[in-house]
């Protein structure tokens, strides 16, 4: 038989692998590195876990997130249903995929399933039973709880979640937020924009905008809401950034068109005060046509989470714990961040200097982020809502 | 057909009753429509404006934006921007119908004709995007202009106020105008004319007595539906200034299904007001409609 480097190159690192060298995701890495296929990844994998495999049964390879007990009892299942989950959101095609290589376990749920907004999520929870898991809107996540909807479950990353981003009792838990940022057309704008005061600049006229009516559009209702933060008010006064906006307005530099994508990349809209994500993805979509730079107000900003929860009547309950495992490890947060969505556990892999340098250049510096403050108090959101349900008026009546 | 054959025999008051019989089952898929649509519907708006949208109970809290001047600014800026609209779609419109019916081609009339339904009907937010590519604050038009030294938004215009939506509604109200005022302008018979002339009369004397008194009707007619059309738009409107243009029909959208001002009682009582606004000009112009009637018959 002739000698064949790509062979050799497998055998190596497969040894590596099982004589512990190097753990599972190098492992992975360097398979793919060869340019293999998934199958055939998931063939070597599996043929060098089996030779991996020690007496005890117990050790689950090193990089693999969950018990050797439970995902002994999730592949027992066969099989998880999600909700609500799409795969061209926050990166969770890439998810899927470190799912099916680490677990091998078929994920269920139709493409409309899918794209559930939270509210129909809920519904189908309740009314089919079938969801394992379901990824919702903070509100959504509390109103399940209170509906007896969720099962506890705190993985086992717990600690390095913020206490107000989790339920005390386990029944949800946030996976990943967004913050409020400004999208600047750098083309177009030649002044540094690094604060809310930088948006009176007299050179602005009609070009700041936010994502639609905030009496109506969550994004835009965070956005005169982050304006608060930097104006005196915050996350328990939202009046600051009303009369914020209503300067804005009266100067002129308020426009009234939408901060869509449409307008971002004409130049119509030229400063956007929008979600980060949604900004960092307008702005890889222009590829320098115009030049835009995302940045997080340097007094602050709100974010606002998404959260996991599992269904109280999981059809597979330990393939839904399972998931959480993966959701809330290491890698999945880093895909996560590569979609652009801050992982939950962001700080803890930042501290730990577990970002790579390539991704962190891509995003807004870390240390704007320590001024983000996360909203989870629904109480809170619902006081907000009701004070600029009349304060908007009078912005877009004077 | 055997009461008809019956009725052109006799005509006695019985089968009178029994074609009148025929005649409302005949009536019956449009009464269906109607009362299904448009009557039952208004009955709920009706009813819902005067009761509380949480408790249910009766009040006539929902009507207190009659009171309030900042909650009637949207029904200011829905009636200044019909009625400038109206006037500006209405002027062009009729010399645009009267040059189309005076070119005497009927291949002009035809193309004419098919473009004006579909630009009367192109509105909602590809309209809106094709406007801000225009005359945005980047838009094409309003760049052109800045280079020959006219700065549009410098000197105060914005696409995203009254008068900016004024000139996109004038994109579909010039050609609804052609589209109603054609068949009254091609109905003017030559003959009126001529027997004008022929007394004596001057060409202004003719527009005078003839041509205006007949047409003042159908112009006045068609500028009420243009009006009632404009008050009534929404979707271009939300799509160019996503609510930061109070508008009655955005306001009523924002009670219905926003996250935060969430009031169906207080919409069915806007709804109300639109309607009343509504029912105005279309009463006006059905009394307008009857007396032009006669006169076009031909």
């Amino acid at each position: 038989m002739a000698y064949d480097p790509l062979l050799a190159r497998i055998d190596q690192l497969s040894d590596s692998y099982t004589t512990r060298q190097i753990d599972r995701r190098q492992f992975l890495k360097g398979l793919a590195f060869l340019g293999l296929s998934l199958p055939a990844i998931n063939l070597i994998v599996a043929a060098c876990s089996t030779a991996s495999s020690t007496p005890s049964a117990a050790a689950v390879p090193s990089g693999m997130p969950g018990t050797a007990d439970l995902i002994a009892a999730a592949k027992g299942e066969g099989s998880i249903y999600q909700t609500g989950i799409p795969p061209e959101w926050v990166n969770y095609q890439a998810i899927f995929d470190l799912w099916k290589a680490d677990y091998g376990i078929t994920i269920n749920g139709t493409s409309t399933e899918g794209e559930y907004s939270s509210g129909q999520e809920l519904d189908s929870i309740k009314n089919t039973g079938k969801p394992d898991v379901g990824d919702v809107g903070i509100a959504f996540a509390v109103q399940a709880k209170t509906q007896g909807l969720s099962a506890p479950y705190k993985n086992s990353h717990w600690s390095d979640i913020p206490d107000t981003a989790k339920d005390a009792d386990g029944y949800w838990c946030c996976n990943y937020w967004g913050a409020q940022s400004f999208v600047v057309n750098t083309d177009a704008v030649k002044i540094p924009i690094k604060d809310w005061k930088d948006l009176l600049d007299p050179s602005l006229k009609n070009a700041v905008g936010i994502d639609g009516d905030p009496t109506k559009a969550n994004d835009s209702f965070f956005a005169v809401w982050s304006a608060a933060v930097g104006n005196g008010g915050g996350v328990d006064n939202i009046q600051p950034g009303i009369d914020f906006m209503n300067q804005l307005q009266t100067s002129g530099n308020l426009t009234a068109a939408r901060a869509s994508d449409t307008n971002i990349l004409s130049g119509e809209v030229k400063v956007a005060i929008k979600w980060d994500y949604l900004g960092l993805a307008v702005r890889d979509k222009a590829a320098g046509a115009p030049n835009i730079s995302v940045t997080i107000p340097s007094s602050g900003s709100l974010a606002s989470p998404y959260a996991d929860i599992i269904a109280a009547k999981a059809p597979h309950p330990n393939a839904a714990k399972l998931w959480q495992e993966l959701i809330y490890s290491d890698d999945a947060q880093l895909l996560f961040l590569k979609g652009y969505a801050h992982p939950i556990r962001y700080d803890a892999l930042n501290t730990a200097g577990k970002i790579p340098a390539d991704l962190a250049a891509k995003l807004p510096a870390a240390d704007l982020y320590k001024k983000v403050t996360l909203v989870t108090n629904i109480d809170k959101i619902t006081a907000a809502q009701k004070t600029l349900g009349t304060g908007w008026k009078i912005v877009i009546n004077s | 057909m055997l009461s008809l054959t019956v009725g052109s025999i006799a005509g006695t008051p019985t089968v009178a009753r029994r074609r009148g019989g025929r005649a409302s089952l005949v009536l019956l898929p449009f009464a269906t429509l109607i009362t299904l649509f448009l009557l039952l519907p208004t009955v709920s708006l009706f009813w819902g404006s005067f009761h509380d949208s949480k408790s249910g109970s009766f009040t006539f809290a929902n009507y207190s934006y009659l009171g309030h001047p900042i909650d009637l600014v949207p029904f200011r800026n829905s009636l200044e921007l019909s009625l400038a609209s109206t006037v500006l779609g209405g002027l062009v419109g009729l010399l645009i119908a009267q040059a189309i019916v005076s070119s005497r081609r009927p291949i002009i009339q035809e193309i004419a004709t098919t473009f004006s339904s579909v630009a009367a009907n192109f509105a909602g937010v590809p309209l809106a995007f094709a406007f801000i590519a225009t005359l945005g604050a980047e838009g094409l038009l309003t760049q052109t202009l800045l280079g020959a030294g006219l700065d549009l938004y410098g000197g105060g215009f914005k696409l995203y106020s009254v008068l900016g939506l004024t000139v996109v509604y004038a994109y579909w109200e010039i050609p609804l105008m052609v589209l109603v005022m054609l068949p009254p302008l091609q109905a003017m018979k030559p003959s009126w004319r001529e027997a004008a002339e022929i007394l004596g009369a001057s060409r202004w004397q003719y527009l005078r007595h003839v041509a205006i008194p007949i047409l003042m009707t159908p112009f006045l007619s068609s500028l009420l539906l243009l009006y009632a059309n404009a008050f009534g738009a929404y979707a271009t409107a939300y799509g160019l200034t996503t609510g930061f243009v109070p508008l009655v029909p955005l306001q009523i959208s924002n009670l219905i299904n926003g996250d935060v001002n969430y009031d169906p009682g207080q919409a069915d009582a806007l709804a109300i007001g639109l309607a009343a606004i509504m029912a105005v000009c279309i009463g006006g112009r059905a009394v307008l409609e009857s007396r032009s009637a006669r006169w076009l018959s031909r």
